[in-house]
């Protein structure tokens, strides 16, 4: 594998755990007030939706093949939308702007609200939660399939899916340890990465843009979390000293 | 079906600050093409410095409103 290769399956893979922490933890809230076999099955109901639209825009994708450069700008622009939002909000959290996602009390938030919630109504909740934090992995995947295979975007996807699940089922409480906010942070910076790369690549030809090649995306990757970290700290309110994040 | 857009495209500030980088970057492309991809990213730096600080601006008026 190349380090575009490498580089684009970690970020997946990171990106994914990120969302899939997310999901855990409202599933996991659901499973404590219906039960882990209705909870678990909002859950594979949420996870079969988000499979099948891998699936097709997996061959949708290949099925358009032909117009490589125009898939690969799209791809670009819609990456750094993705990064660049993202991106705005880890600054703003390590500048203490922005609550820090807390697993903890999104957990609680979910409990309080299925406590006047019916059973099928938690279902709802549970199968929503999975839905919504795996659409944006769907996102991912269709984005940053690029670089590896598509087959391997999914893969790294999935993997994560299993670990995160792996990791919540021996714990069984919501995964409060996983630095969710310094994981959001790098992977937003490899995401407008590799947007900047292709969108502009695609645009006027990737030789063109990028004289140094693939090497580009570790100076980008620097570029961007040098920034990143230096507008979070100028931007602090004043007064404060500690770092917003230490996630 | 607002949420799969929110999702995709973000608000407008953000939809705006990648297209006006991405037009500037095309444009510095026909003049200096091996440029294009260092003022890309500079744009989009520039662009979150400002969404970031525009942010803090509006919560100040918010704290001040209350």
């Amino acid at each position: 594998m190349t380090a575009a290769q490498w580089g684009g399956a970690s970020a997946l893979f990171l990106a994914s755990a990120v969302e899939w922490v997310e999901a855990f933890t409202i599933v996991l809230a659901v499973a404590l007030t219906i039960g882990w076999r209705r909870a678990s099955s909002a859950a594979v109901a949420g996870l079969a939706v988000v499979a099948a639209l891998i699936a097709i825009t997996g061959v949708g994708i290949e099925a358009a093949e032909a117009y490589i450069g125009w898939i690969r700008a799209a791809i670009g622009i819609f990456l750094l939308l993705f990064g660049l939002r993202w991106y705005v909000k880890a600054i703003r959290r390590y500048a203490g702007r922005t609550a820090l996602h807390d697993e903890a009390r999104e957990f609680a938030e979910t409990r309080e609200q299925l406590e006047s919630a019916e059973g099928r109504a938690a279902w709802v909740i549970a199968f929503k939660g999975v839905l919504l934090e795996g659409l944006e992995v769907w996102l991912l995947v269709v984005a940053l399939g690029h670089t590896l295979s598509y087959g391997a975007a999914a893969g790294s996807a999935a993997a994560s899916l299993v670990a995160v699940i792996v990791a919540g089922v021996a714990l069984r409480s919501p995964l409060t340890r996983v630095p969710e906010n310094l994981l959001k942070y790098l992977v937003a910076c490899a995401i407008l990465s590799f947007g900047s790369f292709w969108a502009i690549g695609g645009l006027v030809g990737e030789q063109v843009a990028w004289p140094l090649g693939d090497g580009t995306l570790l100076l980008l990757f620097a570029a961007y979390a040098a920034a990143g970290r230096i507008i979070a700290w100028r931007s602090r309110p004043a007064g404060s000293t500690t770092a917003g994040a230490q996630a | 079906m607002s949420k799969l857009l929110q999702l995709i495209f973000g608000d407008l500030p953000n939809v705006l600050s990648v297209a006006v980088a991405l037009l500037v970057a095309y444009g510095v492309s026909r003049v200096v093409p091996g440029a294009a991809g260092a003022v890309l990213a500079l744009l989009l730096i520039l662009a979150a410095a400002l969404q970031a600080l525009q942010a803090n601006k509006r919560a100040a008026r918010r704290s001040k409103g209350h």
